[in-house]
Order: C-alpha cells, then sequence, then structure tokens
C-alpha cells in the first residue's frame, strides 16, 4: 500500500488499477480466486479423478486407468449391500451427526435465546464464557472428555463416591453416546452464536405484540420466532451436521475403537495403506452429501445471512 | 539438513527411541536426531512408499514389513563395516535376518529388539488357567463372568492372527506371509464380530492399556510383554501375561535406512548405536522389551535383566512371527478387518 | 394466530374464570427462572471437563481425581521444559501467523468484491468461498495431500501446512469483514472522493480504520482455526514440521497427561487473558455474532 515517501509510479499504477471497474474487480477478487481455484477446486477435482484410478498396492503409485473398482469395492464385502464397512460407517456418521445437530439446536435455543433478551453486563459475562471453549483447542476439548467417561472415568467415580450409584454405569462408558455427547461440546458454539445472531435481529415487540393478542407460548413459538430465525437454525445446523459426519478425532478417543465413523475409515485408509482410491471414492459420497446439504440450507438462507449481516 | 556441519538424521520409529536421543547425540559427533513417533509399521511403510522415504533416512517396522521395503526398493543394504555390534547380536536374530531380510548375499535390517504377544490378565478376578485364546472367544473357559471385561488389540495384524490360531489355521500362518484363503478369512471375520459384543473395546497404545487395566476397565486383554512388564516394575503384581498354547505372535523391530537417504553411511552409525549394551539397555528400560544384543545385561540390574533384560530368544521357538499377508488376499484381509471394525 | 382472548399477558390472576393449578405470574417466573436454570447447566456443562482438566493440571494424581494426591506446580515446570513441546509451539505460532495473514489479505480484498461489485459468478465465487470452513476436515486433508503429493509432487512440510491453512483460514475473514462491510456507510467514502482523495488514500484514510476491528477479528478468528488444527496438519505435515496439536496428540496417546495437563491449562488461561482484552478494547462479541451495526461502534 502507500509508505510515507511513495514511489511516484508504483502508486500512480496502483491508483490506475483501481480506478477502472474491472481492474478493481480483479485486483479485489483475482487473488483469493486464484487461491481457491488453486487450492480447493484443483484438489478436489483431482480428488474425484482418483477415484476412478487404481493405486497399485505395490509402488503406492497411481495407474491412471479409468476404473470403477473404487467404488466396487465400497460396497463390496461379505453380504449385503448396506452392510459393507462403508455404507455401515457412513450411515452411522449421519445419525450421530443428525442426533448431535438436534442436541445442539435444542441446547443452544434457550441460551440464545436468552443471550439475546438481555445485555450489558450478564451477557458480557456469559459471553465469555461461551466464547472461551470455542476458542480453547479442539484437542483439548475432545481429551477432557476422555477423562470423564469409562467405567472408571471421572463421571462414574464421582457418582460411586457421591453413593448415588453402586458400580459403573453402562451409559458412561465409551461408545456412542459418548461420542455424540463429545460432538455436541465440541460444536455447540457454533450453533449458540449462529443462533444468537439470528435471535439478535429479532424484533421482540412483535412477539410481545402476538402475546398481547392473545397468543400461547407455542404459538408464537411456532408462528413468529422460528420462522424469522430460520435462517440461523439453518445455517447453526449446517455448521454442525457437516463437520460432525466427518469427525475423527472425537470419535477415535470416545469410542474405545468399537465405533467407526467415516471419518476415521477414510483416515485408515490413506494412513494404513495409502488406498488413494479408496479414499478418494469414500469421499466423494461425504461430499455429495454436504454438497446436498448445503443446497438445500441455501433454500432457506442466504450466505450473508449466514454471516449475521 | 543441518548447517555448519550437522546432519540431521531423520528417523520414523516407537516413541521409547527417543530416550536413547541424547546419548547418540553426544556420541556420535555432530549428529542430530530428529524422531517422529510413529504407531504403526504399515504406517511406516506406507508413508515411505507414498515419496517420503525421500524425507526420512531411518524406519525401524516391524519383521512382517521388512520384506515389503525391501520388495518396494526403499532400502539400501546394511553397512556391515559400520554396524559392527551386529556380531553380538543373538545368533538367533542373525539367523532370522539371513533367513527373511537378506537378498543376493545383503542383509537389509538390523533388529533392534522384540518381543511377542499373548494376553494378560487380572489374576485377582481371573482364575488360573491354561493360556490359550480359549479365553478370549469363549464364554465358559475360564469360571468367571467375563463379558464386556476383553481387551483386543487395536490392529489386523494382532487380532487377525489371533482368531487364525484359534480357529486352528496353522498352515496359512507357517509360511514367509500369512495366506488366508478367502473363506478363511471370512470364518475369521465372523469370529471377530460374534466376539465384539463382549469386548470393552480394541486398545493399541501402550498407555492406554495400562490405564484401563488399572481404572478396572476390563479384565482379560491382548498385549504385548511389555504392558505388563511394566505395571509389574511398578508395583501391579496382580497382572499376569500368558503366551497361549496355540501359539504367541513374536515380533522384532528391524532398522531399515532408506535408499534414497543422502546420509546412508550416518544412518548406519545411528543404528549401530540402537543397539549398543548402553543404549540397548536404555531402550529396554524405556519400552520394557528386550534388546537383540544380550550384552545390555551388564547394564542393568537383575531385577530388570529378569524382567527385560536377559531374555532368551530360544523362548520364541514355537511362537509365530508376525507376518505380512500375502499379496493377493491383502484387499480382502483389510476389508475383513473393516467389517468387524463396523460391525 | 390470535384467539378470542381467554388468557392474557397481564398478570392479574383471574378467579374462577380458568381452572388452572398456577397462577399466570407463577408461570412467568417458572419460565423465567427455567430459562436461567438451563443456560446454567449448559455453561456448566461447556466448562466442566475443561475445568477438570485445569485442576489436574495442578494435581499430583495426573490422569483421574480420585485419590487426590495435592496440588503442585511441576507439571507445568515440566511441561515448559520440554523441547519437543516448545518447539511445537513455535511452530504451531510460525504457521498460524503466516497462514492467517494470507488469508486475511486475501479475505478483506474479497469482501469488497463481494459486497460492492456486482459480477457474473459472485455467488459461485461466495458458496466456494464458504467450503473450506464447512468442508470436514479429513476431506480437506486427504485432498490437499494427495494433490500436493502424487500431483505436484510436493511433500508434506511446512509450505503445505500453510497453503492449506490460508485456505482453511479465508471463509472466516471472508464472512466477518463483509458482514461488516454490508453496513459500513459508504457516504463517507465518497466523501473523501468528492475531496479529491484517490483509491488508496480513501482505502487507507477513511475506510480501513472504521473496518479495522473487524478485519482484526477475522485475523484472530483464522489465526486460532489454524493453531488448533489437528486433522489438516496430520495430512500436510513432514517430519520437520513441528505442530503443537500433533505434540498433543501424541501426548494423549502416550497418556502422559502431567505435561498435556499443564498445557492444556496454559492455553486456556493464555485465550482467556486475549479474549478478555479483545472484548474490552475492540467489540470482538460483536464481529463473532456478526451484529454490529455502525452505531455501535
Amino acid at each position: 500500500m502507500a509508505a510515507d515517501e511513495p514511489d511516484e509510479s508504483a502508486r500512480a499504477r496502483a491508483v490506475r488499477l483501481l480506478s477502472g471497474p474491472r481492474s478493481r474487480l480483479g485486483v479485489t477478487v483475482g487473488p483469493s480466486a486464484a487461491w481457491i481455484l488453486a487450492l480447493l477446486v484443483a484438489p478436489l477435482a483431482f480428488m474425484i479423478a482418483v477415484s476412478f484410478f487404481e493405486v497399485s498396492s505395490l509402488t503406492y503409485q497411481i495407474i491412471y486407468e479409468p476404473t470403477l473398482n473404487n467404488y466396487r469395492s465400497l460396497f463390496d464385502g461379505g453380504g449385503a449391500i448396506w452392510n459393507t464397512p462403508f455404507v455401515t460407517a457412513l450411515w452411522l456418521s449421519y445419525v450421530i451427526a443428525t442426533v448431535t445437530t438436534l442436541l445442539c439446536l435444542t441446547l443452544a435455543f434457550p441460551l440464545a435465546y436468552l443471550l439475546a433478551r438481555s445485555g450489558g453486563r450478564l451477557f458480557k459475562v456469559v459471553i465469555f464464557f461461551v466464547l472461551l471453549p470455542f476458542f480453547t483447542m479442539y484437542l483439548v476439548r475432545a481429551y477432557s472428555w476422555v477423562l470423564m467417561f469409562g467405567p472408571g472415568g471421572v463421571i462414574n467415580s464421582t457418582l460411586m463416591s457421591w453413593g448415588l450409584i453402586d458400580a459403573p454405569l453402562g451409559i458412561f462408558n465409551y461408545g456412542i453416546p459418548a461420542i455424540i455427547v463429545g460432538l455436541t461440546h465440541a460444536y455447540f458454539p457454533y450453533m449458540l452464536l449462529t443462533l444468537y445472531a439470528s435471535l439478535d435481529g429479532l424484533d421482540f415487540s412483535i412477539i410481545e405484540a402476538a402475546r398481547d393478542l392473545g397468543a400461547s407460548r407455542v404459538e408464537v413459538l411456532r408462528d413468529h420466532v422460528i420462522p424469522l430465525t430460520l435462517p440461523g437454525i439453518i445455517g447453526g445446523s449446517l455448521f454442525v451436521f457437516v463437520p460432525s459426519v466427518g469427525a475423527f478425532i472425537t470419535p477415535t478417543f470416545l469410542g474405545q475403537g468399537k465405533v467407526q465413523m467415516i471419518g476415521m475409515l477414510i483416515e485408515s485408509r490413506v494412513a494404513g495403506t495409502y488406498s488413494i482410491g479408496y479414499a478418494s471414492a469414500a469421499s466423494m459420497f461425504v461430499l455429495v452429501s454436504i454438497v446436498g446439504a448445503m443446497v438445500l440450507a441455501f433454500r432457506y438462507v442466504s450466505i450473508e445471512e449466514l454471516g449475521g449481516a | 539438513m543441518g548447517g555448519d556441519g550437522t546432519t540431521t538424521i531423520n528417523i520414523i520409529t516407537w516413541e521409547e527411541y527417543a530416550e536413547m536421543q541424547e546419548n547418540i547425540e553426544s556420541t556420535l559427533d555432530g549428529v542430530e536426531l530428529n524422531i517422529t513417533p510413529s504407531t504403526s509399521s504399515t504406517e511406516m511403510f506406507s508413508q515411505w512408499s507414498a515419496g517420503q522415504d525421500e524425507q526420512f533416512d531411518i524406519a525401524v517396522p516391524n519383521n512382517n514389513l521388512v520384506p515389503r521395503f525391501i520388495d518396494s526398493d526403499l532400502v539400501a543394504p546394511v553397512n556391515q563395516d559400520v554396524v559392527n555390534n551386529y556380531g553380538s547380536m543373538y545368533d538367533k536374530f542373525q539367523t532370522f535376518v539371513d533367513e527373511q531380510f537378506t537378498v543376493d548375499g545383503d542383509p537389509y535390517g538390523v533388529p533392534i529388539r522384540f518381543g511377542w504377544y499373548g494376553y494378560a490378565y487380572d489374576s485377582r478376578s481371573v482364575p488360573d488357567h491354561d493360556p490359550s485364546y480359549n479365553i478370549l472367544f469363549e464364554e465358559d473357559y475360564v469360571d468367571a463372568d467375563l463379558g464386556g471385561e476383553i481387551i483386543m488389540y487395536d490392529e489386523a495384524a494382532k487380532a487377525i492372527p489371533a482368531a487364525a490360531l484359534y480357529l486352528g489355521m496353522e498352515d496359512a500362518m507357517s509360511g514367509s506371509r500369512m495366506t488366508f484363503t478367502e473363506d478363511q478369512l471370512t470364518e475369521i471375520q465372523e469370529l471377530l464380530i460374534q466376539q465384539k459384543p463382549r469386548l470393552q473395546g480394541y486398545i493399541a497404545p501402550d498407555p492406554t492399556f495400562i490405564q484401563e487395566f488399572r481404572q478396572g476397565n476390563f479384565l482379560v486383554g491382548q498385549s504385548g510383554r511389555n504392558e505388563t512388564v511394566q505395571m509389574r516394575s511398578e508395583g501391579d503384581d496382580w497382572v499376569e501375561y500368558v503366551a497361549p498354547q496355540e501359539g504367541a505372535l513374536a515380533w522384532y523391530e528391524t532398522a531399515v535406512v532408506s535408499a534414497a537417504s543422502d546420509n546412508q553411511e550416518t544412518a548406519w552409525e545411528v543404528v549401530n548405536e540402537f543397539i549398543t549394551p548402553q543404549n540397548g539397555a536404555a531402550l529396554a528400560e524405556a519400552g520394557f522389551s528386550p534388546s537383540t544384543n544380550p550384552n545390555i545385561a551388564d547394564e542393568l540390574t537383575e531385577e530388570q535383566n529378569e524382567l527385560y533384560g536377559r531374555i532368551d530368544p530360544a523362548r520364541l521357538e514355537g511362537m509365530y512371527s508376525l507376518k505380512d499377508i500375502a499379496s493377493d488376499v491383502e484387499e480382502a484381509y483389510v476389508s475383513a478387518w473393516e467389517e468387524v471394525k463396523a460391525a | 394466530m390470535p384467539e378470542m382472548a381467554t388468557e392474557t399477558s397481564e398478570s392479574t390472576e383471574t378467579v374462577g374464570a380458568t381452572d388452572r393449578l398456577v397462577g399466570h405470574q407463577t408461570v412467568e417466573r417458572l419460565l423465567g427462572t427455567s430459562l436461567y436454570v438451563v443456560s446454567g447447566l449448559l455453561l456448566l456443562f461447556l466448562w466442566v471437563p475443561l475445568a477438570i482438566i485445569i485442576f489436574l493440571a495442578f494435581a499430583e494424581n495426573a490422569v483421574t481425581i480420585f485419590p487426590f494426591e495435592g496440588l503442585t506446580l511441576d507439571n507445568f515446570r515440566l511441561a515448559l521444559r520440554s523441547d519437543s513441546m516448545r518447539a511445537s509451539l513455535v511452530g504451531s505460532f510460525t504457521i498460524a501467523t503466516v497462514a492467517a495473514s494470507v488469508a486475511t489479505v486475501l479475505g478483506v480484498l474479497a469482501s469488497f468484491a463481494l459486497t460492492r461489485y456486482r459480477f457474473r459468478l459472485r455467488e459461485v465465487y461466495r458458496t466456494f468461498g464458504i467450503i473450506p470452513m464447512v468442508i470436514p476436515g479429513i476431506i480437506l486433508g486427504v485432498a490437499l495431500r494427495i494433490y500436493f503429493q502424487n500431483l505436484l509432487g510436493i511433500l508434506p512440510g511446512f509450505a503445505t501446512v500453510v497453503l492449506a491453512h490460508s485456505l482453511y483460514g479465508l471463509p472466516f475473514v471472508l464472512l466477518i469483514v463483509s458482514a461488516r462491510l454490508y453496513t459500513f456507510d459508504e457516504s463517507l467514502e465518497e466523501a473523501a472522493r468528492d475531496l479529491g482523495a484517490d483509491p488508496l488514500t480513501v482505502f487507507r484514510d477513511v475506510t480501513l480504520p472504521v473496518i479495522a476491528p473487524a478485519v482484526g477479528a477475522g485475523f484472530l478468528f483464522a489465526w486460532i482455526r489454524s493453531f488448533e488444527d489437528y486433522i489438516r496438519a496430520l495430512f500436510l505435515t513432514g517430519p520437520n514440521t513441528d505442530v503443537l496439536t500433533i505434540w498433543m496428540f501424541s501426548r494423549i496417546r502416550q497418556l502422559d497427561a502431567p505435561e498435556l495437563n499443564a498445557v492444556s491449562a496454559i492455553i486456556v488461561f493464555g485465550i482467556a487473558v486475549a479474549l478478555a482484552i479483545a472484548m474490552n478494547v475492540g467489540n470482538v462479541t460483536g464481529y463473532v455474532a456478526g451484529t454490529v451495526t455502525e452505531e455501535e461502534e
């Protein structure tokens, strides 16, 4: 940009660049568009391509001959098509992600409502305590749950030492419930902040007017609050659902090796045997479902609203 | 690679090797070690094959993967002038190298330490019994309720052979590679899936195994010897470790040097340091597994020697060494394990 | 829809008109308090695991609360002495700073385009701009890994992580800065232009000071996302790249709890301080929630 002693020709050149509408567009959008093309679009395109190539298990190099083998092996396995590791893992991931999203939604809504209604110091304090875990490392938060669960974990030992239970409760064991709790804990702030942004723009006088006119709380919620905050709900759900589908760290820590989500399957294929063909094909399915989710979401909310503008 | 005269040797190996780093760096002038910990030999291989053999100088995979490294032309022959501790190794391991890692008269790997996989159990709750894989797969082998109290090792290379030996498939385990037929793999897979509800889980990292054992999360666990040795040396005398009569799974980590390395001679010097008595003892103390050099016994106390200093490799007779899966069934082998994990 | 009112939102109790078990006032109060209770429980839910780690960081018994053995600062000493910890801290710091800077520059420029100019592929660009934030880390990590390694022949290392993280941080900057630009009063810029300033001066002296907090917030976001990322870094770092999260993961695998708890506690404290400062100095909360308007500046 401008220095104190501007080099006349450089500055003049820059000014000229910023004067014409086309060059202005080029300067502003150009670099990031190039970045996105080179680092997002191209790799994804390459991944799509790789899903149609096989990888030699001896040399780990790609054999550039188109084949559907990767996709076939996704559905190959002893038994029915819906029982293969890939399908099971994918389905399990969707289920876990959906439950997590719903849980986040129901838990975050009241808190977001409260935050939107209050202001001043209470607001700042609460927001501080909400944001702080959000900004601490995800790994730390996932790790913190490892200590909590398990037959000998903090939850069970605390309950036992308080005499509330006699033996470790199975529900506090590692496994799918633990994973759902861990994921909810991890992505809760995303949902909360998006909901809050939506609720904050809500005109509460409408609510009061409806109540004055005799609507019940449920009706107000159903007919006014939810439709007006739908962008926030959809946006928040997107921010929770998509990463949860591909979750890796949380199920690894909290699943005790017994639960396999699609992210773990892909990782094991790449890290273990570098089967990038299989991994790419599997990723394709996840990507398609993400695109589907985004398309669905964007029918209800535009991107500006995602940012809370 | 290190400026002003220092050579940096990049090593991908098991966590405990870091114990030897300081000593090796002070012994070898101008050498700096950069150790990347790995928890899987397969990972070491797949990284090197995928191109990272240029980034590493040394890897220490388990014996079962070494032939693959050799077949893929990733490794350089042992520089026997430099690795002068080679002769101090137990004869047994020198024989292993001759039989398994030698091509055209050139050896390609140096065994560093060894051990075997059996299973451990809590003797306070599990009565004495004949060591057998039955305890992992059968409900009434011992007079104790083991539902939900069993751990299997979280890796195909350890869990599948255990299941196979239980099912009596010694032939497939007796060659230079595991040669299961697809039917056998299906049988193994079904057995493991059937076992799953009785499992507490699959565990790989030693510290997790030890902690959960102590916490009482399980009573019987497939494990290596070193976890239990560590526990006993730390006071947990209720841990019993046995080699099942069907056959334990023997392993020996073997150091290989990348053919793409710029510092092969220095790398072999470092490898040589791994099996000096002093370093070998340090490694054994850290990892609780004996070195392939019997002379570490001079550096350890009598108690330590009993645990991990002076272990006669003759004990490996009758055990099945960890093997690589035959390439024609590899896909089925990998899928079988995935199916088990997905069930 | 409004019914012919048989209930009102007034707090008068109508005797006999209704068969309610509890009067309106009580219901209001109950709901109000339960809202607070639920929120309180939620905050507890968010905080308990972290609090336990912080507690254990000061405890002799590193992994379980019981049996409790006493307080100590040894864990911190151990962690701070660890060379590998310091190396990975510096590594992550560097990577995050470089990546976030790139993302900020690119993102600020692009935000102008997105909010002010109409161009043909704007919606497409906007969608792709969001994707790095939304796509699961595994998929982005794997895609970039095979792209760099197999197609471009670049082995994983410092450069690959920085590139990946700069992409990952871009959407955050985009969202935050463009949200700010939407509510930016362009008449200020017009005034400056009328007075003869060229675009560069306008940007430097008029626009930038006003949107600086948003840019700062975007940078901060991108920085933290990079610093705490594990899964992308896992695929894109080489043996010589020191990354804190990977260090921490190996500590977790080794259950080297003392150092790990201490480092986690230090991170929580550090971020608490930084966040408190940011919240008081600039309106970080507003930017995070994206609802700052010009009047609240």
